[in-house]
């Protein structure tokens, strides 16, 4: 039983993927979907590192882009016919290349987690992002290098021309990579990378090495992170020293942390959540960034164990059959809190808007003024205000939804 | 034949010395107390067998073959498990793994990524049974850092004796329980090491007197006494240094 459930989890997981292309088929749906393959496997990834093996790295950008560099390169010898194959394997050419990396870089940053490996990893990220406008030959300068990806033979008649195409071949490389790095948390390695996370000094009293587990968990995170860049060089046909340098780092970091280190779907989410941000919210407004500042911030404050710790607290209430009398305490606090937020962007946007007239939530608002200020004022201090006085029942809810009572034990 | 031997070993921090030339063996099969007043060093002993720290000279052998200076996970492959005194545990993981974690080197997988741990039943069962031992079974799916503080220790207890090692070192096994906790987690001593060699400091003289067959006493890191209860109780070095101390204390 417990194992049909769980295949049932992964049949749902191919098939959403299979099947999102065919919901919304728009040039800009698709460009987002290849955007978020690249992140799910990239935040799984990273993941294997912070979440599960407790070493915080500021430079993981390094095998993703090492990873995509690589599989350009593989690319062009295609388009010179240097060498002959499909280029559905570019991914596998990019996760060796990084594993390559992170077997030459975490023979000595593994040595120790904790502040010395961040250090390591940051010193390194810079190293690389450095180099790559010395070695011109293979970095390509500040321009980057690009390719073709629609030479080299055929896949059954598909020539990956198009971006739907290279979407389902993305799919099918998110679903094995994540297949794999699922399975490796149920491994003897994975598990002692849990134990070394929690205790490394007792680790090496029950007979591991803290230094080799922590190796190995960080070759299987370069693994996948170069597959991810592979996918990013077949999607992008482009890559740039801006893919391996400390921004791309700190943005796989985000989604790792907003989703939620401690769940397996905790990246996914964070991958899923940051990528509509990154490409939808941009469309919207000049100030995306400044939000995904703030959406960290909540989430470190109130969401420590991210999205995915969210969603499985409401475990023991759904278990209980009590997730219904959370309902109108979440509206009670969710609406004003809601308002409040939504008028706050919009005094934030107001100040950046200057002396233009903004558009915003279908309104109009003229910053010129003095009464569109107050009136958001008034609104984001009675929207507070509500949301002050609605928290204290929604606390009462979640208590008696999640109290068992003593008969009951 | 001692299967724990130390000749002549010397630590010292900077210029303190903490363990100034001891000297001991440990039979086989023997229930052995370590015992001193606090600063004896007992620790540190402890700490230099293990392998957490280097010794400044001397040497320390398991069943003849040589072990100071070598890493904790080489010393433990050898067979020798130790718990300590402060909770040690893996606070994330649930009872059982972490159980089975202690488990895993002594049954072969090494560093596998290649073995899924759902299907390896007799890992497993072994798991399992160390539960039942220690009393943990139906906890088995609690996380451990969420554990009772005895429980806690119960399980501290587990993950030193998982392994099947040959020598069990345990650093204050009862420091903090109750009377109750404490006759309980003594009873769990006697029976998980049967069979086994066991070293113990502890505090309590009704437990060491109990359950040790022989006691060295550690002063100021040195051994004034190695010798069998009996002799200890009457040796007045040790009545001075150690025994008195806790009599006029009492």
């Amino acid at each position: 039983m417990t194992l049909l459930k769980k295949m049932s989890v992964w049949v749902a997981y191919l098939a959403v993927l299979l099947l999102l292309p065919q919901l919304f088929d728009s040039i800009l749906a698709i460009s987002v979907f290849n955007q978020m393959a690249i992140a799910i496997v990239f935040a799984l990834s990273y993941n294997m590192l912070l979440g599960q093996g407790g070493m915080l790295s500021f430079g993981h950008a390094v095998y993703f882009g090492m990873g995509g560099f690589l599989a350009v390169h593989a690319l062009l010898m295609l388009e010179t016919e240097t060498v002959h194959f499909s280029i559905i394997w570019i991914p596998l050419i990019g996760g060796l290349f990084g594993l390559l990396a992170a077997i030459f870089i975490g023979s000595f940053s593994t040595r120790k987690a904790g502040t010395v490996f961040a250090m390591i990893s940051l010193g390194i990220g810079e190293l690389i992002a450095a180099s790559s406008l010395i070695f011109v030959d293979f970095f390509g300068g500040e321009a980057g290098i690009s390719g073709d990806r629609t030479y080299g033979p055929t896949f059954f008649g598909i020539d990956f021309a198009q971006n739907v195409e290279v979407y389902y071949l993305a799919a099918g490389w998110v679903f094995i990579s994540t297949v794999f790095m699922y399975l490796f948390t149920q491994t003897p390695a994975g598990r002692m990378a849990n134990a070394v996370r929690d205790n490394p000094v007792r680790a090496e009293f029950i007979g591991y090495s803290a230094r080799h587990v922590r190796f190995i968990s960080f070759c299987a995170s370069g693994l996948f992170a170069g597959i991810a860049g592979g996918l990013f060089a077949l999607n992008y046909e482009f890559i740039t020293e801006e893919n391996l340098n400390a921004a791309t780092s700190g943005r796989v970091l985000l989604m790792a942390y907003i989703g939620g280190l401690g769940y397996f779907i905790g990246p996914i989410i964070g991958a899923v959540l940051l990528t509509l941000m990154n490409s939808l919210l941009s469309n919207y407004t000049e100030l995306w960034m400044l939000y995904l500042g703030i959406l960290f911030l909540l989430t470190v404050m109130f969401l420590p164990r991210g999205f995915a710790g969210f969603i499985m607290m409401h475990q023991l209430a759904w278990v209980r059959g009590k997730l219904r009398d959370l309902v109108v305490p979440y509206l009670m606090t969710g609406i004003p809190a809601l308002t409040f937020m939504l008028s706050l962007i919009a005094l934030i946007e107001l100040v950046h808007a200057e002396a233009e007239s903004l558009h915003i939530y279908g309104l109009t608002l003229d910053p010129s003024l003095e009464g569109t200020w107050i009136v958001l004022v008034v609104i984001a201090a009675a929207a507070l205000y509500g949301t002050r006085r609605s928290l204290p029942q929604l606390r009462a809810a979640w208590h008696s939804a999640n109290h068992i009572p003593d008969e009951e034990r | 034949m001692a299967i724990l031997s130390l000749k002549n070993v010397h630590k010292s921090f900077g210029n303190t010395q903490i363990i100034r030339g001891v000297s001991l063996d440990i039979e086989q099969g023997e229930k052995h107390a370590i015992i001193g007043p606090n600063g004896a060093g007992k620790s540190t002993l402890y700490h230099l067998i293990s392998g957490l720290y280097r010794v400044t000279s001397g040497t320390i052998e398991l069943r003849q073959q040589p072990i100071h200076n070598r890493a904790p996970y080489e010393i433990s492959r050898l067979g020798l498990a130790r718990s300590f005194q402060v909770t040690n545990i893996f606070p994330r993981l649930n009872v059982f793994e972490n159980v089975r974690c202690a488990l895993l080197w002594s049954h072969g997988f090494r560093y596998s990524f290649w073995h899924l741990l759902g299907r390896q039943g007799e890992l497993n069962d072994s798991a399992m049974h160390v539960l039942d031992q220690i009393g943990l079974k139906d906890k088995a799916r609690y996380p451990a850092g969420e554990l009772a503080y005895a429980q806690q220790r119960a399980l501290e207890l587990g993950i030193a004796i998982a392994s099947g090692a040959e020598v069990i070192m345990l650093d204050e096994p009862v420091a903090g329980m109750s009377h109750s906790e404490a006759e309980n987690a003594v009873q769990l001593i006697r029976r998980i090491t049967e069979g086994k060699t066991l070293v113990m400091v502890e505090h309590d003289m009704n437990i060491v007197f109990d359950v040790a067959d022989r006691i060295t006493v550690l002063v100021y890191g040195e051994v004034i006494a190695s010798d069998v209860p009996a002799a200890i109780r009457g040796n007045p070095k040790v009545q001075e240094a150690y025994l008195g101390e806790v009599a006029t204390s009492a």
